[in-house]
């Protein structure tokens, strides 16, 4: 097991098995982004109270739910990198900052296209926008600060921390805004139940949607740490050997 | 030999008697800088009075929004005085003594925090009834407001004092230090000034005193920890 774990902070090891993972990972996204697009945008039925407006959900939540989990993952990331020096941890919590800001950004986008035909608004300070906006915030530090520092050593560190204090306090957002203001609906209940408010046919592309964005954050997120782990290592051997051998080709 | 037996006398120094030197030091080269020590207060007063000329000199408009404006203007007023917090020990080596001290870390940082929040906060909060009459803030909700700072700025002193120390080594750090801390500081700007305006509706508020006290609880025992961690990280 922690030979595993040796294994798995080496850049090299990592960069060489996601060669072999992304080729499934496109086919997965492709199948399942077409199969859920088709599905939500013109099978699904029209919501009885929100009209066509409803598809939007089946981008919104899966972003959503993903720029959610951006900023756990930069805390796990950032403690592997304070705990155990791995240097692919580092790599890894530098990729998901911005691909959680761009994530959180789309979540609030997508959100205000929705809301404007929902609430007659683009904007209210209801409680979840308003967490998702400070999240945004704490993404935005996260990314300046990390651009700050020039020590690329000492960066890693300094964003280590902030992710964990930023992970320790988006809770404590959350339900400082909750109480102060609410208007978004809480997060519905799914049933397999065909009478049920939400009957299958609404939450099955639903799932769908989810598993096909979350394929799709996982290549972003591989895509970039690769060009970080090349960025990084171009002075050790290995790279060169890569390099060069496609540059022969 | 002669060295071992310094280090031998720093280890004979208790936590406690160093964490009241830290806190003696910090405080007498704050009276000793009267600008730095009135910067903030000053910079307070001017942000609360900008706010009657950016919005109406109307009373009701005013007190409306008089709890918010008094909480905003001094999580910025803390924030502004941040840099002190540890720059010029920075520059003059002695944040490094710090670092070297055989005492834990967490108590000397906790000194520090605390001196800044009474040079910075504690001021802020004593100023706020005049403030609060000038900004027609009803007189029901004076003591809420002073209680509410008064929990809510050490807190606004902990979590900065992590910014600061995350930015400490950095040429330009005033701006990316606000992106940093304001976020942090969200949490207690919204239940503090959310027990003032409840106040002038006659709600209730303790709960909102809970929830300040645990946050501040929080923060005393974790915030100073991850100050520690910065530093250690910034300086070397």
């Amino acid at each position: 097991m922690w030979l595993w774990f040796a294994k798995l902070g080496s850049p090299r090891w990592f960069y060489e098995l996601s060669d072999k993972w992304l080729p499934w990972l496109y086919v997965s996204m492709l199948i399942l982004m077409s199969v859920g697009l088709f599905w939500a945008l013109l099978i699904v039925p029209e919501d009885y109270q929100q009209g066509q407006t409803i598809r939007i959900m089946y981008i919104h939540v899966p972003v959503a739910s993903i720029s959610l989990a951006c900023f756990p993952l930069m805390a796990v990331a950032g403690t592997i990198t304070l705990v155990w020096k791995m240097k692919l941890a580092d790599m890894v919590a530098q990729s998901v900052a911005p691909i959680g800001a761009w994530f959180t950004g789309l979540a609030l986008a997508t959100g205000a296209i929705w809301g404007d035909q929902i609430w007659g608004t683009w904007w209210a300070w209801d409680a979840r926008l308003t967490s998702l906006l400070i999240q945004f915030f704490l993404f935005i530090g996260v990314i300046a600060l990390r651009s700050a520092i020039d020590s690329p050593d000492a960066a890693a560190k300094a964003c280590a921390v902030l992710a964990i204090v930023g992970a320790i306090n988006v809770p404590i957002i959350k339900y400082s805004v909750e109480w102060w203001n609410t208007l978004h609906q809480p997060a519905s209940n799914f049933s397999i139940d065909p009478v049920a408010p939400n009957p299958p046919e609404v939450w099955v592309p639903l799932l769908v949607m989810i598993s096909a964005v979350y394929v799709f954050f996982a290549i972003a997120l591989i895509l970039r740490t690769r060009n970080e782990i090349l960025q990084r290592e171009r002075r050790s051997q290995w790279v060169i050997d890569l390099v060069t051998r496609e540059k022969n080709v | 030999m002669n060295d071992a037996r310094e280090i031998q006398g720093l280890k004979g120094v208790s936590t406690w008697s160093a964490f009241c030197a830290t806190l003696r030091r910090d405080l007498i080269i704050a009276l000793k800088r009267r600008n730095d020590l009135l910067n903030p207060i000053m910079f307070f007063l001017i942000v609360v009075s900008l706010f009657p000329l950016g919005i109406s000199p109307d009373p009701v408009e005013l007190s409306s929004v008089s709890a918010g404006v008094v909480w905003v203007s001094a999580l910025l007023a803390s924030m502004l005085s941040l840099d002190n917090l540890y720059r010029a020990d920075y520059e003059d080596g002695s944040l490094e003594q710090l670092l070297l001290s055989p005492q834990p870390l967490y108590f000397l940082v906790l000194a520090k925090n605390i001196a800044h929040w009474l040079i910075s906060g504690l001021p802020v909060v004593i100023l706020s009834p005049l403030l609060a009459y000038m900004l027609y803030l009803p007189s029901e909700a004076y003591w809420t407001m002073v209680l509410t700072l008064l929990i809510g700025t050490p807190v606004l002193s902990l979590f900065g004092s992590i910014g600061v120390a995350l930015t400490v080594g950095l040429g330009s750090r005033g701006l990316i230090l606000a992106v940093i801390v304001l976020p942090l500081s969200t949490p207690v700007l919204i239940i503090g000034a959310k027990a003032v305006t409840d106040v002038m509706f006659g709600l209730p508020v303790s709960s909102h005193f809970a929830l300040l006290g645990a946050i501040l609880a929080l923060a005393l025992t974790m915030a100073p920890l991850a100050s520690a961690a910065a530093l250690r990280i910034s300086v070397n």
